[in-house]
C-alpha cells in the first residue's frame, strides 16, 4: 500500500491535477501578465456546473454516459466565467498600474466563491459528487482507481491537444507571438484582445475538466475549494516556469509527487516523526516552492528574464 | 438675490490644479434656470416641513414617526439633510455669508445633497410601505415628503453641473469618437460622461489666508463633529435608522468634497499638522467616556488594533507597492508570541510571564523574523511572486498552529483549542482588567484596552508618518512608481522592500501582542485569508483599498467601516463577502485611489502648480470661516 | 490623384505631454518619404499613431481613401500598412521563418506565401541560411534584415521603416540602405524615419525635418540635403 511505486503513482494523479489547473495560470500569465487569482474560483464552478449537470439528467444514468455532458456543462461555466472576467474585470484595468488587477482578482474570487456559497442549493455544506465506482485496478503492487485513470487521460489528453494547437494552429503561433511582444503582434495583424480571451478561455476549458476530475477523486466539491487547489496549482506554474505551458505540467507533477512523498516519508527522519502526515502536506509544498524560487527563480523550465516589479 | 451667474467660468484664486478644459456642462433635466432653482428651494422648504408632520398611522414602524409637529426617527435624518441641501444651494446661488459652504461655488455639492436627502427620504417611505403592508399606512405627511423631496431632486438635476475633464490622453477621446459613429450608444454616453462629476478638482479660495485662530477653530469643530455624527451612528437603535443615517452621511461627505469643502479642510490640516494630530487624538480618547459602553469599547479596540495592522500593511501595499496577501499571519505571530510569554497555564512556558513592554517586544520580534524569511527570498524576484508566497505563508501559518498540538506535530500551540486563559495586562501597576473610575465616569476593561491600544496607534501612525516623509519613504515610492528607475537612481530596491515588509511585519506583531490579551484567548481561526469577520488578510486588504493606499487615515477608516458596517447591518451576514469582493471589483474599476485619495503623489509631480500662493483676498472665504468658527 | 497616404493636422499626447503637436504630410505612391530629427522629435510617435498602436487626439489620418483614427491596428496591416518598429522586435524565441510567416499573418494564400518567403531569403540569403535557427540568436543587422522581411511579408501598399540603421556597424548600414534602394526600385512605398540623415536624404524624393513634435522643414531630398541649416544641425557639419 505505501510502497515507493504507489507514492509516485498517487504523486502523479495529483499532479496531473494541478498540471491542469496550472495550465490556466500560466497561459494568462504569460500573456498578459497577471495573476488570475481567481482561477482556482473558475476550477471550482467548474465542478459545480458538471454537478448540475448531473442533477439535471435523469436518475440511475450511467455515470461514464453522463460524463462527456458533465465536462460539456462545466466547461461551458468555467469558460463563460473566465471570458467575462477578462471583458469586464481585467481588459479595462489594462495599463492600470500592477496591483489593481491582482485587487480586482482577489475581489472577482471572494464573490465566485460566495455567490456559490449564497446561492447554489445546499452549498454551504459539501456536496456529493457522483463516483465511478470503488474497485481500483491493479498494475503490479499499484492500485489504480478508476477515477485516477479518468484524470491522467483527460490530463494527458489536454497537455498533447494544447501542445499540437499552440505549435502547430495559426491561433497557437498568434499566441506565441502575442506573448513575446503584444504590440509588435499587432503590427502583424493579430488581434490580441481575441488571443488574449482564448488564453482565458482554454484556462476555464482545463480548470473545469480538473475541476470534474476533482469531484471523481475526492466524492465531494465545495465552494472553497478552489482557494487552496489554486494555490497549489499556482505554485506548480511557478516551479515550472511561469508563462511556460510545458512547465506548468511538469510544475504540477513534481508538486504532486513532493507532496505524496512528503507525506509518506518525511516522517520517517529522525527528528521529524511529528511533521509527515496529511496534515503537514501544504507546509512541504510551500518550503519546496521557496526553495526552488531561491535556487531557480525562472522555475524549472522557465527562460531567464529580467526580475521586474 | 444672485449675484454670480452660474454658468459663467470660475474666478475663485486657484489652490491646486486648474483644468483648462473642465467645463459647467448641460444639466441632467433640462429646465430654465430660474425654475431650477426655484423647484430647488421649494423642495428643500417642502421636505423641511413634511418631517413636522405625520408619516405614519401607527408606531409599528420603528422611531415613532406618527407625531405631528415634531420631528423622530428617519424624519430627523430628512430634516438635516433637507437644511443642508437649502444652506448649500444658497450658497451655490451665491447668498452673501453663505457661500463659504461652496468654496468653489460648484452646484454639483447641491445635487449630491438633494439626492442624498430623496433617498433617504424615500429609503424611509418605502420602508414604512413595505414593512407594514402598503402604501395605504402612509400619512399624508409621508406623501408630502416624497413629493417634496422629488421636487429637490429633480430642481436640483435642472441645474448645471461641473463635469470631470476628458482624459487628456488619447484614449477617452477615441471612446467618444468611436461611440458617436453608432446612434443609440452616443446618448447613453453622453449622460455617463456627465455623470462623471468634477470631485472638488476645481480650484478654491486658499484657507491659509483666514486668521489662524479661525483656522484652529475649525479643526477643533471638525473634530467634536466627527465625533458626534460617529456616535450617532453607533447609537442607533434599529437598522432602518443606521441605513438612513448611512445614505446621508455618505452623501454629505460626497457632497462636502464636490464643494472643495474637504479639499480646503486638508490644506488647513497640512498646515497645522501637530494640531489637527492632536486634535485627532482628543477626539478618540474621549471616546470611551462619550460612549461609555464596554460593547462600543470593545468595538474600539477592534478598530484601533485591526486599523494599526492596516497601517502597517499600508507601508507594505501602499507605499512600496508590494502585495502581501498572507499579512493577518503576521498579527497571529504576535498574538502567539504574546500568549505563550503570557502566563497562561495554556502556554508550553506557562511559568514564564513576560511585562508587556518585553512581551511586546517579542511578539514584535518574532514578527519580525518571519517577514525577513518570507521576505529575503521572494523580494528579489517580481512582485507577483511575492504575492503567491505572502499566501502561501498566510495559510501554512494557520495549518501550523492547527497542527502543532503534541498528536499532527510537536506540542506548541495547542492546535484548535489555542492558547487560552491569558491574563490581563497590567501597564505601570494599572491592571488593565479592573475597572477604574474617572470623576463619575467608570471605564472598564475594554475601554482600558482601548486607551492602551490607543497609544500604540499613536506610536504607530508617528513611525509611519515618519517612515514616510524620510528618505526611505522616498524609495519605497520610487520603487513603487517604478522600481526600475528607482534602482538606476542608486536605490538598493531589495533592501528597501525588505525594510519596508519587515517593518509592516513588526507592526502587525505589536497590535498581535495587544490582541491576545484583548481577547483572552489565541486560537488559529481569525488567521485566514478571507472570512465572514475581520481581521483576515482580505478584509485588511480591503481596508488599505477602500480607504486609500498610502495614507494615514485611508487604512484607519476602512477599519472602522469595515467594523461598523457589519456590525450594524447584521442581516447582511450572508451576502457580506460577496458584496465585498464586488466592492472590490467596482474600487478598482471607478476610483482605485480609495476614499482618500493620496495626494502626495500629485504633489511631487506637479508641485509648482499645487501650492500657488493666493493671489487675491479670499473675501467670501474667510467671512465663511469666520462662520464657522462662530 | 490623391496621395496613398495623408497626415492632416495630427494630434498625440502622452497623458498631458503633447509629443507631435499637429503635423501633416503626405506620401504618393512609388514614392520613399523620410521624416528626419533629433531623438524625442516625435518621429516614433507619429509611425506608431499611424499604425494605430497609439490613439491621436486630433488630426486627420487617410490612407487609401480609408480615414484611420478608429480602426485598430491589426485592421490597418490588413488595409496595407505595414510598420518595422524601432528597436526590431523581432520574435526572440520563434524561428526566422515563424517570424517571417507572421508577418503573412491576415493571408490566406499559402502558395503565394511560400513564394515570398523564398523571396525574403532571396533579398537576405543569412536568413535563408539559418531559416530554423531562434530568432534571438541573430546579430542585430541580421535581426533588422528579418524585421524588414518579415514586414515586407504582408504585402504591404506601404512600408514604414523606424529607423532601420540604429546601432548598427557601418557596413550593416550601407547593406540596410542598398535594400531600401532595391525595394524603391522594385517600386514599393516606403516611410523611413532615420536619424542617419545624410543616408536617409541621399535617397529620398520626399523629407521632412521633425523638432519636438512639429515639421520645421519640407523638400526633395536633395534640396534639403542641401540646405544650409539642415546640414548643421543634421550633418554635423560646421
Ligand atoms: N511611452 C511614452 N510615454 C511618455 N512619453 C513618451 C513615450 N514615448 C515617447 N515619449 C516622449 O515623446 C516624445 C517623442 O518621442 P519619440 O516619438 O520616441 O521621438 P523620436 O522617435 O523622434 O526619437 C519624447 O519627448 C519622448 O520623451
Ligand atoms: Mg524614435
Amino acid at each position: 500500500m505505501h510502497t515507493l511505486p504507489q507514492q509516485l503513482a498517487n504523486g502523479l494523479f495529483l499532479g496531473s491535477m494541478y498540471g491542469l489547473i496550472a495550465i490556466g495560470y500560466t497561459m494568462v500569465y504569460g500573456i498578459v501578465q497577471l495573476i488570475n487569482f481567481a482561477h482556482g474560483e473558475i476550477f471550482m464552478t467548474g465542478a459545480f456546473g458538471a454537478l448540475t449537470v448531473w442533477n439535471c439528467l435523469p436518475d440511475g444514468m450511467n455515470i461514464w454516459a453522463a460524463l462527456p455532458l458533465m465536462l460539456i456543462g462545466g466547461a461551458i461555466v468555467s469558460v463563460l466565467i473566465a471570458v467575462g472576467a477578462e471583458r469586464f474585470a481585467y481588459r479595462p484595468l489594462r495599463g492600470a498600474p500592477r496591483l489593481a488587477p491582482l485587487i480586482t482578482a482577489i475581489g472577482l474570487s471572494l464573490a465566485l466563491q460566495q455567490a456559490i456559497f449564497v446561492w447554489y442549493p445546499g452549498a454551504d455544506n459539501a456536496k456529493d459528487f457522483p463516483q465511478l465506482g470503488t474497485h481500483p485496478y491493479h498494475l503490479g503492487s499499484i492500485a489504480i482507481q478508476r477515477n485516477d485513470i479518468f484524470l491522467v487521460a483527460a490530463a494527458v489528453v489536454c497537455m498533447v491537444g494544447l501542445a499540437a494547437f499552440v505549435r502547430t494552429s495559426r491561433t497557437g503561433r498568434a499566441m506565441q507571438a502575442t506573448a513575446q511582444d503584444p504590440d509588435t503582434a499587432q503590427l502583424m495583424g493579430i488581434d490580441t484582445n481575441r488571443i488574449i480571451v482564448i488564453a482565458f478561455a482554454i484556462g476555464g476549458l482545463f480548470a473545469a475538466v480538473a475541476g470534474v476530475a476533482f469531484g471523481l477523486k475526492y466524492g465531494q466539491i465545495t465552494y472553497n475549494m478552489g482557494f487552496q487547489a489554486g494555490l497549489k496549482a499556482f505554485t506548480a506554474a511557478v516551479l515550472g516556469g511561469i508563462g511556460n505551458i510545458y512547465g506548468a505540467m511538469l510544475g504540477g507533477l513534481v508538486l504532486g509527487i513532493a507532496e505524496a512523498c512528503a507525506t509518506a516519508y518525511i516522517a520517517n527522519i529522525p527528528g521529524m516523526h511529528q511533521l509527515g502526515g496529511q496534515g503537514w502536506a501544504n507546509v512541504w509544498a510551500f518550503v519546496l516552492l521557496i526553495v526552488v524560487l531561491l535556487v531557480r527563480p525562472q522555475g524549472l523550465l522557465g527562460e531567464r528574464v529580467a526580475d521586474r516589479a | 438675490m444672485t449675484d454670480i451667474p452660474l454658468t459663467e467660468p470660475l474666478q475663485p484664486t486657484p489652490l491646486g490644479t486648474t483644468h483648462p478644459d473642465a467645463a459647467r456642462s448641460d444639466s441632467f433635466v433640462t429646465l430654465p434656470p430660474g425654475v431650477a432653482r426655484i423647484a430647488t428651494l421649494v423642495g428643500v422648504a417642502g421636505t423641511i416641513v413634511s418631517t413636522f408632520m405625520s408619516w405614519t398611522y401607527t408606531s409599528a414602524f420603528p422611531g415613532d414617526l406618527t407625531v405631528n409637529g415634531y420631528p423622530g426617527g428617519l424624519q430627523v435624518l430628512t430634516l438635516i439633510g433637507a437644511i443642508l441641501t437649502g444652506l448649500v444651494a444658497l450658497g451655490a446661488f451665491g447668498v452673501k455669508g453663505l457661500t463659504w459652504l461652496v468654496p468653489n461655488r460648484s452646484p454639483n455639492a447641491v445635487l449630491l445633497l438633494a439626492a442624498g436627502t430623496f433617498a433617504t427620504t424615500w429609503y424611509a417611505v418605502i420602508a414604512i410601505a413595505q414593512e407594514l403592508g402598503g402604501l395605504a399606512n402612509l400619512n399624508p405627511g409621508g406623501f408630502v415628503a416624497a413629493v417634496a423631496s422629488l421636487v429637490l431632486l429633480v430642481g436640483t438635476l435642472g441645474l448645471p453641473i461641473d463635469r470631470q475633464p476628458l482624459d487628456p490622453s488619447g484614449a477617452e477621446y477615441y471612446e467618444l469618437g468611436r461611440l458617436s459613429e453608432n446612434g443609440p450608444a452616443r446618448g447613453t454616453y453622453r449622460w455617463l460622461r456627465q455623470a462623471r462629476l468634477n470631485h472638488g478638482e476645481l480650484p478654491v479660495p486658499d484657507p491659509a489666508r483666514a486668521p489662524a485662530w479661525v483656522q484652529y477653530l475649525t479643526i477643533v469643530v471638525v473634530a467634536a463633529a466627527g465625533v458626534k455624527v460617529l456616535t450617532y451612528g453607533l447609537a442607533t437603535g434599529y437598522t432602518e435608522l443606521f441605513i438612513g443615517y448611512l445614505i446621508l452621511v455618505v452623501f454629505t461627505l460626497w457632497a462636502f468634497i464636490a464643494a472643495g469643502l474637504t479639499r480646503q479642510f486638508s490644506k488647513i490640516t497640512a498646515d497645522h499638522r501637530p494640531f489637527a494630530a492632536l486634535m485627532g487624538v482628543v477626539a478618540a480618547v474621549a471616546y470611551p467616556f462619550v460612549q461609555n459602553n464596554e460593547h462600543w469599547a470593545n468595538l474600539g479596540v477592534n478598530i484601533l488594533i485591526f486599523g494599526t495592522v492596516a497601517l502597517g500593511l499600508n507601508i507594505v501595499v501602499g507605499l512600496t507597492g508590494l502585495l502581501d496577501l498572507g499579512y493577518v499571519a503576521f498579527l497571529g505571530v504576535g498574538a502567539y508570541a504574546a500568549a505563550l510569554v503570557s502566563g497562561s497555564q495554556y502556554s508550553i512556558w506557562s511559568g514564564v510571564e513576560f511585562p508587556f513592554w518585553a512581551a511586546a517586544l517579542t511578539g514584535m520580534a518574532a514578527s519580525l523574523v518571519f517577514g525577513v524569511l518570507i521576505g529575503a527570498p521572494t523580494l528579489r524576484l517580481r512582485g507577483d511572486y511575492l504575492a503567491i508566497v505572502t499566501l502561501g505563508f498566510g495559510e501554512i501559518f494557520r495549518i501550523a498552529v492547527n497542527n502543532l498540538d503534541g498528536v499532527s506535530g510537536p506540542k506548541v500551540t495547542n492546535g484548535p483549542n489555542g492558547i487560552s486563559q491569558i491574563p490581563d495586562l497590567s501597564v505601570f501597576g494599572y491592571n488593565l482588567g479592573d475597572p477604574h473610575q474617572f470623576g463619575s465616569i467608570t471605564l472598564g476593561r475594554f475601554a482600558n484596552y482601548y486607551l492602551l491600544m490607543l497609544v500604540i496607534t499613536v506610536i504607530v501612525v508617528l513611525v509611519f508618518t515618519r517612515a514616510s516623509d524620510s528618505r526611505i519613504g522616498r524609495s519605497w515610492i520610487a520603487i513603487r512608481e517604478d522600481e526600475t528607475a528607482a534602482t538606476a537612481m542608486g536605490i538598493n530596491g531589495f533592501r528597501v522592500k525588505l525594510i519596508a515588509f519587515a517593518l509592516g511585519a513588526s507592526l502587525a506583531g505589536l497590535a498581535g501582542t495587544v490582541s491576545a490579551h484583548v481577547t483572552y484567548s489565541v486560537v488559529p481561526n481569525p488567521y485566514q485569508f478571507s472570512g465572514a469577520a475581520p481581521p483576515n488578510s482580505a478584509f485588511l486588504l480591503a481596508a488599505v483599498v477602500l480607504g486609500g493606499m498610502g495614507t494615514v487615515s485611508g487604512p484607519v477608516l476602512g477599519a472602522a467601516l469595515l467594523y461598523i458596517v457589519p456590525e450594524k447591518l447584521g442581516f447582511l451576514q450572508r451576502y457580506e463577502l460577496f458584496a465585498f469582493g464586488v466592492t472590490l471589483i467596482l474600487i478598482m474599476r471607478f476610483r482605485p485611489e480609495g476614499i482618500i485619495p493620496n495626494r502626495r503623489r500629485k504633489l511631487e509631480f506637479h508641485q509648482d502648480e499645487a501650492l500657488l500662493p493666493a493671489q487675491q483676498a479670499l473675501g467670501d472665504g474667510t467671512a465663511a470661516l469666520g462662520k464657522a468658527g462662530a | 490623384m490623391t496621395a496613398l497616404l495623408e497626415v492632416e493636422d495630427l494630434r498625440v499626447a502622452y497623458g498631458k505631454i503633447e509629443a507631435v503637436k499637429g503635423i501633416s504630410f503626405s506620401v504618393e505612391a512609388g514614392q520613399v518619404v523620410t521624416l528626419i530629427g533629433t531623438n524625442g522629435a516625435g518621429k516614433t510617435t507619429t509611425l506608431r499613431t499611424l499604425s494605430g498602436l497609439l490613439k491621436p487626439i486630433g488630426g486627420r489620418v487617410t490612407f487609401d481613401g480609408k480615414v484611420l483614427s478608429r480602426i485598430p491596428p491589426h485592421k490597418i496591416v490588413s488595409l496595407g500598412l505595414a510598420h518595422s518598429p524601432e528597436g526590431r522586435h523581432i520574435f526572440p524565441r520563434l524561428t526566422i521563418e515563424q517570424n517571417l510567416l507572421l508577418g503573412a499573418f491576415l493571408r490566406r494564400d499559402s502558395a503565394g506565401i511560400t513564394r515570398d518567403v523564398e523571396r525574403a531569403y532571396e533579398l537576405f540569403p543569412i536568413l535563408g541560411e539559418r531559416r530554423k535557427q531562434a530568432a534571438g540568436t541573430l546579430s542585430g543587422g541580421e535581426q533588422q534584415m528579418l524585421a524588414m522581411g518579415r514586414a515586407l511579408m504582408s504585402q504591404p501598399k506601404l512600408l514604414m521603416l523606424d529607423e532601420p540603421s540604429m546601432g548598427l556597424s557601418p557596413i550593416m548600414m550601407q547593406k540596410i540602405m542598398s535594400t531600401i534602394v532595391e525595394l524603391r526600385s522594385q517600386g514599393t512605398t516606403i516611410l523611413l524615419v532615420e536619424q542617419n540623415a545624410q543616408a536617409a536624404l541621399s535617397l529620398a524624393d520626399h523629407a521632412h525635418v521633425m523638432e519636438i513634435g512639429t515639421i520645421k522643414l519640407s523638400g526633395t531630398g536633395q534640396d534639403l540635403l542641401h540646405d544650409e541649416g539642415v546640414r548643421k544641425t543634421y550633418l554635423g557639419e560646421d
